[in-house]
């Protein structure tokens, strides 16, 4: 499937205009999975003819992503400080998506879920002792992507669940 | 052997910290959680992967869409003005309303764009 990405002169203009991910600002979604996400989709969705997508328009759908995860973030957090928690969990989301009527997801989220705890258990059940042995030890995480806030990467390994330990 | 690291021990992914083919990257997501709030500060280990996977589910539906908006426009082009078009017309689509009137230009109006009832209620289904 050839991926014909139309960007005409305007359409790069107006990119260039959007502000860029620098350190400490507005961090955003990796490009390349949104347009891949969006492409995908619109493959599915119209079999015969080709879609094409301005540049402009990935962005959109960036941006667009990016906020979503704000608004359930936040409406996550709400619910968590509402039960007296200071850390957000799964069940925190899960609820926050039924509140601001994303219901059509919470099926799909829950089966995801569940599948990522049963791989997970099955995973530490196995190395668990070799995993022990590393928190104990340095905590050397890979420097591009990795977690960076170490406190709160520690407080949330203490966490309620799901955490590494 | 190096031990992999909290997020790419528990994914099938492994190192790169990504759950399947289009996941988002756990530590990226996770960056953009801490920014939703001030008294946003500590998030369980499983919160990350709900909101990769949400993410993921929402830029779909959103690009499905605005992809109609394209399709009522009879083009085959998927514009800006078609997202913002999309988010107009979805009631559960009103948080994003502020970014589309910071993108949505004057000229959206002659783009094709269809906000007659029946597309509309198209949407809203």
């Amino acid at each position: 499937m050839a991926e014909k990405e139309k960007v005409t002169q305007n359409g790069d203009a107006t990119a260039a205009s959007v502000p860029q991910t620098t350190a400490g600002e507005t961090e955003e979604l990796p490009k390349t999975i949104v347009r891949r996400l969006v492409k995908d989709k619109l493959s599915h969705l119209s079999t015969e003819s080709e879609i094409s997508v301005f540049r402009e328009a990935l962005q959109a759908f960036s941006e667009s992503g990016r906020i979503f995860i704000h608004y359930l973030t936040s409406t996550a957090n709400d619910i968590c400080k509402e039960s007296n928690r200071q850390i957000i969990n799964a069940e925190d989301v899960m609820k926050a998506l039924e509140e601001i009527d994303f219901l059509e997801f919470v099926e799909p989220l829950r089966a995801s879920l569940e599948e990522f705890r049963q791989r997970n258990a099955g995973k530490r059940s196995g190395s668990s002792k070799a995993k022990e042995a590393d928190r104990k030890g340095k905590r050397k995480e890979p420097p591009a992507a990795e977690a960076e806030d170490e406190q709160d990467e520690a407080k949330s390994d203490e966490g309620e669940d799901g955490s590494d330990d | 052997m190096r031990q992999a690291g909290i997020y790419s021990a528990i994914l099938p992914g492994g190192v790169s910290g990504k759950a399947g083919p289009h996941s988002f990257p756990l530590a990226r997501i996770k960056k953009i959680m801490k920014k939703s709030g001030d008294d946003v500060k500590m998030i369980s280990g499983e919160a990350p992967i709900v909101l990769s996977k949400a993410c993921e589910l929402f830029v779909e539906e959103i690009t499905r869409k605005a992809w109609m908006m394209t399709m009522q426009g009879k083009r085959r082009i998927l514009h800006k003005e078609d997202v913002a078009s999309a988010v107009i017309a979805t009631d559960i689509y009103d948080f994003l309303v502020n970014m589309v009137s910071d993108d949505h230009s004057a000229n959206s109006e002659h783009e094709g764009l269809s906000t007659t009832p029946a597309a509309i209620m198209d949407l809203e289904r």
